[in-house]
């Protein structure tokens, strides 16, 4: 070889290489994992599923907030765009169980029924509805036998993965549920369509709903079955448990009822075996409920791990106020947020278990002379109770005042006996999504609606009153007495403030219209005929600019 | 090396060479052009000898060679100078030295303006470029380099925050973005020095107080865009170019200069509460069971805080000037108390400026480094939101409480005692930085007028922060029980820039060319460590120490940030008689901020000017001195965003934010939402401009009108749901528009002859119009709502909406029933009134842009004495006041869960017993008059040596009807007035000596 040739060569070559760096403005982050080599550690699929489930109560990556715009959803206050806080909003605030005095933006319209295309609170949900749904889609599409081959993924981790990808198709279920059910009509997703891809064509409500529904159908046996290690996860009965309420609503999703589905899930449900009422109904709302054996599916808290100012801690700390000390709910201060309207108070009778956290007034009120609601329940007359205020009631004639309304502290962050949770800041209860009380009630309502196992449901109806008065005598005579009035008084009574109260009036045809008025609806203090389109909360004014492929909701 | 030997030898074989052919060697004619008054040297004139021209260097130096021997006349002239002639013998092989010292006709149009990578004499600019020099700064107590041009050039608002040491932010012509800086790109000495506010990195309020300010010798503002499009993707905030002080150019000899200052500051206004007797005749009214709560003191809580703030400024600078060595050592300590306990700054720094010319002149080397340390304390916590709502009723110390200070029990939310934040917490910063180059001119031996320039440059910065908050405090006690945060970060940016000059006469047509092309190279490296603990074991480290095992909460983050920006750029400036100019450059950047695709970016620019005043017609005309009509276009970019935009990234939660699965608490991993295709924003603006002179420039000024539309904006929109890892994707996308005019006026009312009065009064007055035209692309309508207030859980209270100005207020109209506001009653567009302000009933009302900025300086002079003054009024600028909005109503005493907090002075008007937070009540009208300073001083000679003293106060008076704190000093001109640092009136005493 040339001497000289390659001499030039070694030279050139650096100064190539050199050359190139100086024209070349190309850096890749270092100290940042990128969506090209995340899937290269077998941790990442654990990690994202725990993201996955995690997205029903965290609100981003710094516990319990970022110090701003960290959150996965944005245009809204991190803490409150918590899935659970969200739906606790729409589901509570417009109806007849709760109000909230505070004037966080969107809040205020749902207490009024002013609710507008710009409602934080609804264009917040919609988008945490497809924060799921599309982090689910990325799972499955990365997931795919391919891929995964592709990688060297070990079959260990291969088998579980397929039970993960069964798990993600769940929590995109339970999204798209609550989307339709609040939405109706919305765009449709899956794993086939690319991130950064075109927007997506609308889906009419029934369309999504048979998706939903085959798409439980198809996965419920992959899902793992009930035991204490997959507590908080997707299980087939977790599975059977969202078809009975899909079912329940089919009527209002797709017009046509389906209550012999809700009836056959609901009974697969409660006959399965795995779950049983738990003796003390409040300890379904302690910190450590996770123990009570009556939970289906929840979405896990930790005071110290899964920290977030939605979900529990929202529900535990704003429900407490006015002179309620927070220390007997194991926290550090109360919020002053929700009260009960006293459409719902007035649904608890004397000696229901479910109603003795009911507190009449929230001044002048300490331990020692709690003047709680019971002592109405109890009988009482109001002038007898003790240092009446008169200008304290049970009706919410203001919403601005905690004075006005019941306090309903029903979740504590103190265990069943009393003790600490792990912090008082952050809670450790978890929130309890689907509860074997409500398969009852759901099995009780299907078979009322379809006339069959009336007896069975009879039993269920009465199992939960036996529990709530520790005795039978406040049971149901006989199946005739379970009108859907009653049904629905008695889901006041076991559901309150658990996040399904508008689906709820609305199946039963209460919550538009002016067959059943309460406090604040339609706008005015006594309650006031609705129209029906508020039946659906509104497409986000964002998301109509940014996809015309959609058309809002009639009446918006 | 090798080259310098080289060169060596090709000179001393020429030198060599020279005798054995005498008769046919040519000699060579040098000298410097410096003007005759200010013995500055002068760029840019046009020496001519025996039919060779050269022009003189930024240091008014020229060469000539090839000059043929024998007697000749040597001419010099430049455009504002009377011409002049010497005549030289020239014999073989020699050098002769032709100094020229030329008397100024125009001295604004003959002034050296620095410029991107040159110098251009003021005559010859064709674009809308404002140079401030040391003698025009501003004087008095000035920590940062930006306050010493505030008030002083038209269109260039200096927004402060305040604080002692800066957080000042910079608008050249409005802001030109919304999700990227606005702020203008920074180069010192030719170094730039990065881009968002303030340029780099700092642990203290602002990143350019690294420089000392007594080191500048002036500041240039390239506010149009087609001045500072060879800055390309860096130049659509405008360019601030600082040149520091060098020996070069200067008196012959060595010189050193001692300066001092002693300053005083004290608070001017402080928000307007309920004093005790008031807050307990409130809470007897409105909340008579909470009457028992209070104390029996009279606190005024903002007394408690606050203090006069002393400080001083001590500069030594010895400044030697040779024939061919230049330097110039400084070094510089200064020391300010802020008005709040606890806030202070201190700089201590370092510059050396070195100047060694080489070879004839032909090689000119120049060093330049500033180091400095800085270190910053700040007022931990929120002290000042908790010096507005503590009530006045409660005592600062309690003997009971462990802590010493009086605090409300910690069993409800309330404020806690501002006092013991104060004295108990610890926050500060420590920021070493050292920016410095070494630049090379090399006048290329073969080639006349061809130029070389190399420039090597660093800026190194270690910011050191640390934050504690002990445990016992009220507020940690309800919420982190204790705070520590420590980091530790750095960066490192490297320049290598080279480029080629070519400045000469054209021979074969009318006129001079300047061609500049080179090529530029920077890089930055950042790292950023960050180490958080709540839930401390004990108080007694401090900030000194770790205490891992007994906090709850651990946050341990490290981040490593890379950027890259590699351009070429090329200019051309074409003189024609000195009527007719013509400049055209372009730049082309590629960045590593822009997504794949999008790499590089082509930023062109053209300007024309026409001296209508050097036409035969108008020339005869003695009282027009000069007059320029100047237009230009140019395209700019701004690419002050974050790095790695591009990258879809997974970020891991830190440990409070797992879920519980697989039997353990696991991390979540989380996916980005990015727009791969991510890219600049592109600035396209226009300018029309005048500059005249009449009188013998007795009165001078500038008018310039521009429009400027910025498209490509990058804005985080709400993208199609479903389609990304998230509802909002940072997309370029969306336009605004700032349109405005500019005069400068300066007037030589009246000339100081011997002894006599000096009068000089310069006006700049500025309007500029920002209108958001697009946030979403074509499908138009929506609007983001900004401006958080901290109210309500995520209340904003400003929108970007198009149609309007960027953060207009989006509120609803307050109905009054005689002269009072009604609470809960607002009045809709059609007249009618309703209740409560619903999103339907939101307006954009107002911004915090004034539609008027108008300054004036004065200066007088008479015998010794020296007086000036600084006057600025800004009108039509409005501000939130959300001190009133949110604290302004009797809820702060009624509602229950929170301890009664003290309640803004407006309730007394008002009366509101609900907080009426988007009332447009509350966005106030803060326009306002102020004396920025006033200075008189006297200059005097003991023994030869010249003196000043001179005594000046700053912020004198502000005339305003804004209600608040202060109308300027709203979250740096974002308009929300929440607990702002309180504006402080300041007394600066200064003496000066020379050697």
């Amino acid at each position: 070889m040339n001497l000289r040739i390659f001499k030039a060569l070694a030279v050139a070559a650096p100064l190539l290489v050199a050359a190139a760096a100086c024209t070349d403005p190309t850096v890749a982050p270092k100290s940042t994992v990128t969506g090209a080599n995340i899937w290269n550690d077998p941790n990442s699929y654990a990690e994202y599923m725990a993201k996955l489930y995690g997205g029903l109560v965290l609100t981003g990556q710094i516990g319990p907030n970022g110090p701003g715009g960290e959150g996965d959803i944005s245009q809204i206050d991190e803490g409150t765009s918590e899935y659970l806080r969200l739906n606790w909003y729409l589901q509570e605030l417009p109806t007849d169980e709760a109000v909230i005095g505070w004037n966080d933006p969107g809040v205020p319209d749902l207490n009024l029924w002013t609710w507008t295309s710009t409602n934080t609170i609804a264009n917040a949900m919609y988008y945490r509805v497809y924060y799921q749904v599309v982090l689910a889609n990325e799972f499955l599409r990365q997931t795919t036998a391919s891929l995964l081959a592709s990688r060297g993924v070990s079959t260990t981790l291969k088998t579980q993965i397929q039970q993960y990808r069964a798990e993600a198709r769940f929590l995109r279920a339970l999204a798209y549920w609550n989307g339709i059910d609040f939405f109706g009509g919305i765009p449709f997703v899956t794993e086939a369509d690319p991130v950064g891809g075109p927007p997506p064509k609308e889906a009419a409500r029934d369309s999504i709903y048979r998706y939903v529904v085959s798409e439980l159908s198809a996965i419920k046996d992959s899902l793992p079955l009930p035991s204490a290690a997959v507590y908080g996860r997707a299980t087939t009965m977790a599975a059977h448990m969202l078809l009975a309420e899909l079912y329940l609503n089919a009527g209002v999703y797709t017009g046509t009822a389906n209550y012999a589905g809700a009836l056959t899930e609901a009974g697969t449900v409660i006959n399965s075996g795995y779950y049983s009422l738990n003796p003390v109904f409040h300890n379904n709302f302690t910190s450590d409920n996770n123990l009570s054996p009556e939970i289906i599916f929840a979405a896990l808290e930790d005071g110290s791990h899964t920290q977030t100012w939605g979900g529990m801690t929202f529900l535990v700390h704003a429900g407490c106020g006015g002179s309620m000390q927070a220390s007997w709910f194991g926290m550090d201060y109360c919020w002053g947020g929700y009260r009960m309207k006293q459409q719902a108070r007035r649904q608890f009778s004397a000696g229901d278990a479910r109603g003795a956290f009911i507190y009449g007034r929230q001044t002048a009120i300490d331990s020692t002379t709690a003047e709680r609601m019971r002592d109405s329940v109890a009988g009482k007359a109001k002038s007898s109770w003790t240092a009446v205020d008169s200008s304290v009631t049970d009706s919410v004639i203001n919403i601005g005042s905690y004075n006005y309304g019941a306090a309903g502290p029903k979740f504590t962050n103190k265990t069943s006996t009393g003790g600490p949770g792990s912090q008082t800041t952050m809670i450790d209860t978890d929130f309890p999504i689907f509860r074997l009380g409500e398969a009852y009630l759901i099995y009780a309502e299907a078979a009322v609606r379809t006339n069959t196992n009336l007896a069975t449901a009879l039993g269920y109806f009465n199992a939960l009153r036996q529990r709530a008065y520790g005795n039978a005598s406040a049971n149901i005579a006989s199946a005739a007495n379970m009108t859907t009035d009653t049904l629905l008084a008695e889901r006041t009574r076991e559901l309150l403030f658990e996040g399904k109260r508008r689906t709820d009036l609305i199946r039963f045809g209460k919550f538009t219209g002016g067959s059943y008025l309460w406090a604040w609806k339609g706008n005015t203090p006594g309650g006031a005929a609705t129209d029906a389109h508020f039946n659906l909360y509104p497409l986000p004014a964002n998301e109509l600019s940014a996809n015309p492929n959609l058309t809002q909701n009639p009446g918006y | 090396m090798r080259r310098a030997g080289f060169i060596t030898g090709a000179l001393l074989a020429v030198l060599c060479a020279v005798p054995l052919r005498a008769q046919q060697t040519a000699a060579t004619v040098r000298g410097q052009v410096v003007d005759d008054a200010t013995k500055q040297p002068i760029a840019g004139a046009q020496v001519s000898v025996a039919g060779r021209t050269a022009l003189s260097g930024a240091d008014g130096r020229y060469v000539i060679s090839g000059v043929r021997a024998g007697s000749d006349t040597v001419r010099a002239r430049r455009i504002g100078y009377a011409p002049a002639t010497q005549a030289v013998t020239v014999l073989g092989n020699a050098t002769v030295v032709a100094d020229f010292s030329l008397s100024p006709q125009a001295v604004g149009l003959a002034e050296i303006v620095v410029t991107g990578y040159g110098t251009q004499s003021a005559g010859d600019i064709t674009g809308a470029v404002s140079q401030i020099s040391a003698e025009e700064f501003n004087t008095g107590t000035i920590a940062t380099p930006q306050l010493l041009i505030q008030d002083k050039v038209a269109g260039v608002q200096v927004l402060d925050n305040n604080q002692p040491g800066g957080g000042l932010s910079i608008r050249i012509r409005g802001a030109t973005s919304v999700n990227a800086s606005s702020e203008p790109l920074y180069v010192i000495d030719g170094m730039p020095v990065g881009t968002g506010a303030g340029g780099g990195l700092s642990a203290g309020r602002d990143p350019l107080n690294f420089l000392n300010p007594n080191d500048i010798a002036s500041i240039t503002v390239l506010k149009d865009a087609s001045s500072a499009a060879i800055y390309g993707a860096n130049a659509a905030n405008g360019v601030v170019l600082i040149t520091t002080k060098s020996g070069s150019g200067g008196r012959h000899g060595t010189q050193i200069e001692y300066t001092t200052t002693f300053s005083s500051s004290s608070v001017t206004r402080t928000p307007q509460l309920l004093n005790a007797t008031q807050f307990r005749a409130a809470v007897a009214a409105n909340a008579p069971s909470k009457s028992t709560l209070l104390g029996s003191a009279n606190t005024n809580w903002y007394d408690q805080i606050d203090r006069t703030g002393y400080g001083t400024d001590q500069n030594l600078s010895v400044t030697s000037s040779g024939d061919n060595t230049f330097y110039r050592l400084s070094l510089g300590y200064f020391d300010q108390q802020g008005i709040i306990q606890q806030s202070a700054t201190q700089r201590l720094s370092l510059g050396f400026n070195y100047d060694q010319r080489l070879f004839n002149d032909r090689l000119d080397l120049k060093a330049n480094v500033k180091g400095s340390r800085a270190f910053d304390t700040f007022q931990a916590g929120d002290v000042l939101g908790n010096a507005t709502g503590m009530a006045p009723t409660q005592p600062v110390y309690d003997p009971t409480n462990a802590t010493g200070y009086w605090d409300w029990p910690t069993n409800q939310s309330g404020p806690s005692n501002p006092v013991a934040s104060l004295k108990r917490s610890v926050s500060q910063g420590t920021t070493w930085r050292s920016v410095g180059n070494v630049q090379a001119e090399y006048r290329l031996p073969f080639v006349a007028n061809l130029k070389a320039n190399v420039n090597l440059g660093y800026d190194l910065t270690q910011a050191n922060s640390a934050n504690f908050q002990p445990n016992n405090l009220a507020f940690q006690i309800r919420q982190n029980q204790g705070f520590l945060s420590l980091s530790n970060n750095s960066q490192t940016n490297e320049v290598v820039e080279a480029y080629l000059n070519y400045a000469a006469p054209l021979n074969f047509v009318p006129g001079n060319i300047d061609l500049t092309g080179g090529y530029s190279y920077s890089q930055s490296h950042g790292e950023y460590p960050y180490f958080q603990e709540t839930g401390l074991p004990s108080n007694l480290l401090g900030i000194n120490g770790i205490s891992v095992g007994g906090a709850s909460v651990i946050q341990n983050s490290t981040n490593i940030v890379d950027y890259k920006l590699i351009s070429w750029f090329g200019r051309f400036n074409w003189n024609l008689n000195d009527r007719y100019l013509l400049a055209a450059s372009v730049r082309r950047d590629g960045s590593s901020r822009f997504g794949p695709g999008n790499q590089w970016g082509t930023f062109p620019s053209v300007s024309l000017a026409w001296r209508v005043s050097e036409e035969p017609l108008l020339k005869d005309i003695r009282a027009l001195t000069d007059l320029k009509i100047r237009a230009s276009w140019a395209k700019t970019g701004n690419q002050a965003f974050a790095d790695y935009q591009q990258y879809p990234t997974y970020t891991y939660s830190n440990g409070q934010a797992q879920y519980y699965f697989n039997g353990q608490y696991t991390t979540t991993i989380r996916p980005s939402a990015v727009d791969p295709a991510i890219h600049w924003e592109t600035t396209n603006s226009y300018n029309v401009g005048l500059d005249f002179a009449f009188f013998r420039n007795r009165l001078s000024g500038s008018f310039d009108w521009y429009t400027k539309k910025t498209t490509d904006l990058i804005f985080t929109v709400p993208v199609a749901a479903g389609t990304n890892f998230s509802n909002l994707v940072t997309q370029n996308i969306g336009s605004m528009r700032n349109t405005g005019v500019e005069l400068s006026l300066s007037a030589k009312i009246l000339e100081a002859q011997r002894s006599g009065l000096g009068w000089t009064a310069d006006f700049t007055i500025a309007h500029n119009a920002n209108k958001l035209l697009t946030i979403n692309g074509s499908n138009g309508v929506t609007q983001i709502q900004v401006g958080g207030t901290g109210s309500a859980t995520g209340q904003t209270i400003q929108v970007l909406q198009p149609g309007y100005a960027i953060n207009s207020f989006l509120v609803c109209q307050q109905a009054y029933q005689s002269g009072k506001p009604v609470q809960n009653t607002y009045v809709l567009p059609n007249g009618t009134t309703t209740t409560g302000c619903t999103s339907a009933d939101w307006r954009p009302y107002k911004s915090p842009w004034p539609s008027l900025e108008l300054g004036h300086t004065s200066s007088f002079t008479y015998s010794n004495f020296d007086f000036g003054f600084t006057l600025r009024a800004s009108l039509g600028n409005y501000v939130y006041n959300n001190i009133a909005a949110n604290g302004g109503s009797y809820q702060n005493i009624t509602s229950g869960n929170v301890w009664p907090a003290n309640i803004d002075a407006s309730v007394l008007k008002t009366g509101f017993t609900a907080p009426q937070w988007l009332s447009d009540y509350y966005v106030q009208d803060a326009s306002f008059l102020r004396m920025d300073n006033i200075t008189l001083g006297y200059s005097f000679n003991v023994s030869g040596r010249r003196w000043r003293v001179y005594a000046t106060v700053q912020n004198a008076f502000t005339i305003t009807g804004y209600q608040g704190v202060d109308p300027t000093a709203a979250e740096n001109g974002v308009g929300i007035d929440s607990n702002i640092y309180p504006r402080s009136r300041t007394f600066t005493g200064g003496l000066s000596v020379r050697f």
